[in-house]
């Protein structure tokens, strides 16, 4: 077993199931998702990908892709929340950008514990 | 950066990025926690954002303040903790940083990815000179001269500061590595298309011949030019297809070869070198006895050439481990002794001998040995051979008659090779010639041009000769008279030779006589001056002037009329 893998893995799977749980629930109201959850999410994704920083095989560099995809619409999204959060409330509007921004990182760490799991498959050892 | 520049920041800095993601994450957690107090005195929880924005500056010690309203006593508290965490991992990930930039392999590899991008810049022919010294940087600067660009592989740092301040322009990107790594000489672009040709002249045989391989797995197109002293590496060399060998001690030789049988030859050969003049006095040396100092690489080739010449010769080794593996005939000649003792040369005969030589690998003992024998026999002719190009001035002074220098004749046996091969291949039809026929060329060189003729070589091509090639091109017939036309006047010549004439490659026509007639590609290598060079380049590339020379009139439309009612 394989130490650094465990941790990998461990930050690799909790950005993505951090970035379900806030996505999950209602699109129009952002009542529904806890701000805290987002904030949680953020970090451990940063987390995740400086892990994957470093790596020069090629799936490395498909999964460093794929965090910093995820990263910049989480950040998206809450830059987002909080310049809406100190002009006025929460819209609808805006509530939507923010989960949609937010839905689309979660594409992206699918993708990347997708291409994880695929290269531990791979792995002889 | 290149990439891999790139990935060494990047694997340096996980740690530190981590450090500082979670040291930020706790204490933002922390002002999520605790309560704050608003102006009215009811109980606030900072949001997410004011946490981030607070920790931002205070961590980087720009410190706004207590911001959005005064800190509460639980608060402040925490501030403290989490100014310690933060501030100390702030400093952390910018110390690794920056003895990262300090680092030896980041810098090295910073410095390598310049080194690359530098010579896939150079966009025109350039040849890549393996170690820097004395003899290289010669080569580097005739090379320069002449529009070809250099690259070089050094393995010391110091000799690469060297370089550096020599501040050669252009400039020579310098690459610090082995030369032997085909890693290197890739990054000094082996494999480019302007890549011409790869010079290795280091003392050790095995490395040059190590090179030579490689360079030649890795390019079979690439020129080389490789030193080699001993015949075993010489053969080896040409059977891996190296196009330039080159062999010093041989080259003297056949120097002392020339000296004795055709005194001529050897002036125009150093002519071409740019070693002497026309109109120097000949180095002829006469027959008798001589002795040799010194039976190492330089001895054993002498030894060949004065058997060859029937001339008596003694050598004098004092090195034991020389003495093996040798024929009869070379025992017979041999002594074994000190060349520098007095009685040993006096044993030797110097005292009726009429030249000698001291040929060992000691600066020192070699002025020591000539200092002696000159005192014995004052009437001998003196030659040495010198190591170090540093005890030039010495050599100077000691008033010897010959100095033979293995890296000065490197020096030019290499750039004449690569810079101009057309005059390297001139002197290598040269050498078969005899005694009489330099004689002769060396008056109608004097004759014609003066005693320090320019060399000037001509490719009848689209780019180099328009107007000819295009006439030739019409099927017209143009005579080699045609180019030696003076530009005032058309009845006279200017002063020019013609040396050699190559045709399709291989077909070399030696002096060729001026009624040759001309075809396309033809190479043509003349001796002649300023003057003549400029009136042949007009006529090579000028319409106007080349109408002038082949017809004898100006080109006008008038006369292009006149023509044609003839």
């Amino acid at each position: 077993m394989n130490f650094d893998k465990v941790v990998a893995g461990f930050f690799i799977i909790l950005a993505m199931t951090l970035n379900f749980g806030f996505v999950y629930g209602d699109i129009n109201d952002l009542v529904a998702h806890s701000k805290y959850e987002l904030f949680a999410a953020i970090v451990i994704n940063i987390i995740a990908t400086i892990l994957k920083l470093g790596d020069k095989t090629q799936i490395g560099s498909v999964l460093l892709a794929t965090s910093l995809v995820a990263v910049i619409q989480l950040v998206a999204a809450a830059t987002i929340w909080a310049i809406a959060g100190y002009s006025d409330s929460a819209s609808i509007e805006i509530s939507s950008i923010v989960i949609s921004l937010s839905v689309g990182a979660l594409l992206a760490n699918i993708t990347s514990v997708i291409l994880y799991i695929g290269e531990t498959l791979k792995s002889k050892r | 950066m290149n990439n891999s520049s790139l990935w060494i920041v990047l694997q340096r800095m996980r740690m530190p990025f981590l450090v500082l993601v979670i040291s930020y994450t706790i204490s933002i957690i922390g002002f999520l926690l605790i309560d704050g107090m608003d102006n009215q005195g009811n109980i606030y929880q900072m949001n997410i954002f004011d946490a981030f924005y607070f920790i931002t500056y205070t961590a980087t010690t720009i410190g706004f303040g207590e911001i959005p309203y005064e800190f509460t006593y639980h608060q402040r508290v925490w501030a403290s903790v989490v100014v310690y965490l933060v501030v100390l991992s702030w400093f952390y990930s910018i110390g690794s940083l920056i003895s990262l930039l300090q680092d030896k392999l980041f810098l090295l590899e910073i410095k390598k990815a310049k080194f690359v991008k530098q010579v896939k810049n150079i966009k025109q022919r350039y040849i890549i000179i393996l170690g820097y010294n004395y003899t290289t940087s010669e080569i580097i600067k005739k090379a320069l001269c002449e529009g070809i660009r250099t690259v070089v592989i050094e393995k010391d740092k110091q000799k690469v500061d060297h370089l550096l301040l020599e501040n050669f322009t252009p400039y020579v990107p310098a690459l610090e590595g082995d030369a032997f790594d085909p890693k290197a000489l890739e990054a000094a672009g082996i494999k480019s298309k302007y890549c011409k040709a790869v010079v290795s002249l280091f003392e050790d045989d095995a490395l040059n011949l190590r090179i030579a391989l490689t360079s030649k797995l890795l390019n079979k197109h690439v020129t080389l030019a490789v030193k080699s002293t001993t015949q075993n590496h010489t053969e080896n060399l040409y059977d891996i297809g190296v196009e330039i060998v080159e062999n010093p001690f041989n080259i003297i030789a056949s120097q002392i070869q020339m000296a004795l049988t055709a005194p001529n030859l050897l002036k125009l050969k150093n002519w071409i070198h740019k070693l002497g003049t026309l109109d120097t006095p000949l180095n002829k040396l006469p027959h008798g006895k001589y002795i040799i100092c010194g039976y190492g690489r330089m001895g054993h080739s002498i030894y060949d050439v004065l058997q060859k010449n029937n001339i008596d010769s003694t050598f004098v080794e004092i090195d034991k481990s020389k003495f093996i593996n040798l024929t009869k005939d070379e025992e017979s000649h041999l002594i074994m002794g000190n060349g520098d003792d007095k009685d040993m040369l006096i044993n030797a005969g110097v005292k009726d001998a009429i030249s000698i030589i001291a040929g060992t690998n000691d600066d020192t003992v070699n002025l020591s040995i000539l200092a002696t024998a000159k005192k014995l026999n004052p009437k001998i002719i003196t030659m040495a051979r010198e190591n170090e190009i540093d005890d030039f001035s010495i050599f100077n002074h000691a008033k010897i008659d010959y100095v033979f220098m293995p890296s000065k004749i490197l020096i030019n046996k290499t750039s004449n090779a690569l810079i101009n091969p057309f005059s390297d291949k001139f002197i290598q039809i040269l050498e078969k010639q005899n005694e009489k026929w330099a004689q002769h060329l060396v008056r109608v060189l004097i004759e014609t041009i003066d005693h320090n003729p320019k060399l000037y070589e001509l490719t009848l091509n689209k780019t180099d000769s328009p107007q000819v090639f295009n006439t030739l091109n019409e099927n017209k017939k143009i005579k080699l008279s045609l180019l030696k036309t003076s530009l005032r006047n058309h009845h006279m010549s200017n002063n020019i030779v013609p040396l050699l004439l190559v045709r399709n490659h291989t077909d070399s026509l030696l002096l060729p006589a001026w009624n040759t007639l001309l075809e396309k590609n033809d190479k043509i290598l003349f001796a002649c001056d300023e003057n003549a060079i400029e009136d042949l380049e007009y006529i090579c590339q000028n319409i106007y002037e080349f109408h002038y020379a082949l017809n004898g009139e100006e080109r006008t439309i008038l006369n292009k009329f006149k023509r044609k009612t003839k």
